[in-house]
């Protein structure tokens, strides 16, 4: 009866909840294709190419001031690149740690998962000071850096953890017992089946890092990540060159999900085909 | 003396005879720590050692372009005696209670669909996955792109002017609260609307036709069941949604025009101003505001107990 009625209703309210989350991406796409002389705003006074091509400074003479994404995309690739790394071994291991209960094992959980709760600007904040005082100077490649990790260690972590609790112990056992050293249990029998959980955990990495703004702020120095460079913009009068570069790195964001989920999907396939070899 | 001697024995006698068992207990209980170290000591240097400086800069003596530690509490005192900065905590509480209720009022629907309504697990990974999917774009470039969509000249207003329902535009949708917490509504609401579905879908159906057999209608059901047993997902989604918007700067600055000063953007200026000592006044005061909505989240339900 209600339940009826409350169904159509009910999907209705998520179609407009998809314009929500997805409309303004929309409108920003569809600003991006807008003529050389019109501004961030509606109407369209040609559609163009223009704004792609400023980005890629193929347009000399602008008024327009060129984005300055080119350095700091590199910079940003190799600091989220290390990060990722570093995070995920991190992650690995403390969750492997995890897998027996040791002592100080409950502090030390919230130690961890606290690294992802601190509001990013405090910890900026905290380094910045720290830095200052010990006379380091401050840079993308160091006090960003273990910021980042700082952050994205704890998603590692958590993925690891989820998938060591589902995991099957007494194959690494068998392992163990048949007089296989632990190390090399851990590359040939651990690392294949948790596989799909560290391609997660480097994913999530990867693209907290790449995003990370408000950790960087205070720590990066004179040379800018790309999220930092974007939010300076933001500050002066912005152009359909902003846009047009939200559609790019949209798109960039997209392919590495989708080569994520191809990894994923030949992950688990290879193990099915191994487990169907064995009963054969 | 003599206590200790034997105490000691005892103990060097218990050491001997540990079970095998119980010395690889313990040998692995060695291993986990091991393995946990590196991250141990990663988040012990370069997460609560630059906290306790926060907490310590606090206190030192700020001048005009530098600070010394010599401890004081004047950066205190000037903090908390002026108006425009106690006016930043009332600022960070009202948009903080403001985005939390709507990411709740909006995202509990889209949950009650996905996790309860939706019986196919098909179609309600894939209705999950699109909701996720926004997550992954910049934070950034999601917040720029509310201001083509708000502004004078934006989306909103060319539809409701092209389609006759207006005659002049809005003005006041970019550039003013509004603009802040519908921003920060439609970045944050899917960390509520994941975790009630994941609680919501661990119901079992059984349950309620029972109390649908007993005559009990869809109010009734809701809330003397869906409710209570979602609640563990509305306080996870909670945390996240509170931690996030308490911590924010980016989203006030860009799409209030500077008019929406939260802790944060204080945190922000002053630093650009090289007010330190200053600028962890208002990160301390911040710590203990995140501290104390978390305690009192969590004191609503037993998340470990439910989870």
């Amino acid at each position: 009866m209600e339940s009826r009625l409350l169904k159509p209703a009910l999907a209705v309210y998520l179609g407009l909840f998809l314009l929500f989350l997805y409309g303004p991406m929309i409108v920003m796409a569809i600003l991006s294709f807008q003529g050389p002389t019109g501004g961030p705003q509606f109407p369209i006074v040609e559609w163009s190419t223009y704004w792609y091509q400023h980005l890629f400074g193929q347009i000399s003479g602008s008024r327009v001031s060129q984005l300055p994404v080119g350095e700091s995309l590199i910079r940003s690739l190799v600091l989220a690149v290390m990060t990722t790394i570093v995070s995920t071994v991190l992650g690995v291991m403390a969750a492997q740690a995890f897998r027996t209960r040791f002592a100080g094992s409950g502090p030390i959980f919230y130690l961890f998962v606290l690294g992802m709760i601190v509001p990013g600007v405090l910890v900026g904040l905290g380094m910045a000071l720290l830095s200052n005082m010990l006379g380091i100077d401050r840079a993308w490649w160091s006090t960003s850096f273990v910021l980042h990790v700082v952050y994205t260690f704890p998603f590692a972590f958590l993925v690891m953890l989820a998938i060591f609790n589902r995991f099957d112990r007494s194959v690494e056992e068998a392992s163990l017992s048949l007089g296989v050293s632990p190390a090399e249990t851990f590359r040939r029998v651990t690392f294949p089946m948790i596989f799909p959980g560290v391609l997660s955990a480097m994913l999530f990495s990867f693209t907290l890092s790449y995003d990370e703004f408000s950790r960087t702020l205070f720590t990066s120095g004179p040379r800018l990540t790309l999220p930092l460079s974007i939010y300076g913009t933001f500050s002066v009068e912005i152009y359909p060159n902003v846009f047009a570069f939200g559609v790019l790195t949209t798109v960039f964001s997209f392919t590495l999900l989708a080569i994520y989920g191809l990894l994923m999907m030949r992950s688990v396939a290879r193990n099915n085909q191994q487990f169907k070899g064995q009963e054969a | 003396m003599d206590l200790a001697n034997q105490s000691n024995g005892a103990a060097i006698d218990r050491e001997g005879a540990l079970s095998p068992a119980r010395k690889r207990a313990r040998r692995d209980e060695v291993q986990a720590l091991k393995l946990a170290a590196p991250g141990i000591l990663w988040m012990t240097l370069f997460m609560v050692l630059p906290m306790i400086m926060v907490v310590y800069v606090s206190f030192w003596t700020q001048t005009t372009f530098a600070i010394e530690p010599t401890l004081t509490v004047d950066s205190w005192v000037r903090f908390l005696t002026s108006p425009t900065y106690l006016d930043s905590i009332v600022t960070t509480l009202f948009i903080w209670i403001v985005v939390l209720a709507s990411t709740l009022v909006i995202g509990y629907p889209v949950a009650l669909l996905i996790g309860l309504m939706i019986r196919n697990v098909t179609l309600q990974t894939a209705l999950l996955v699109v909701c996720i999917i926004p997550f992954w774009t910049s934070f950034l470039i999601r917040v720029i792109a509310w201001r083509p969509t708000l502004g004078t000249e934006g989306a909103i207003n060319s539809i409701l002017i092209n389609l006759g329902l207006i005659d002049t535009p809005f003005t006041s949708l970019l550039f003013s609260e509004l603009a802040v917490v519908i921003g920060m509504t439609q970045i944050y609401c899917v960390f509520m609307v994941g975790p009630i579905t994941f609680m919501l879908a661990r119901i079992d159906h059984s349950i309620i036709e029972a109390a649908r057999d007993l005559g009990a209608g869809f109010g009734k059901i809701f809330l003397r069941i869906i409710l209570p047993l979602s609640l563990p997902g509305v306080v996870v989604g909670a945390i996240f949604v509170s931690v996030m918007v308490l911590g924010e700067f980016a989203t006030a600055a860009a799409l209030s025009g500077r008019k929406v000063n939260m802790l944060g953007n204080i945190i922000v200026s002053q630093v650009g101003s090289l007010k330190w000592a200053f600028a962890s006044v208002a990160g301390v005061i911040l710590t203990i505001i995140i501290a104390i909505v978390i305690t009192t989240l969590l004191r609503i339900v037993n998340i470990r107990k439910e989870m």
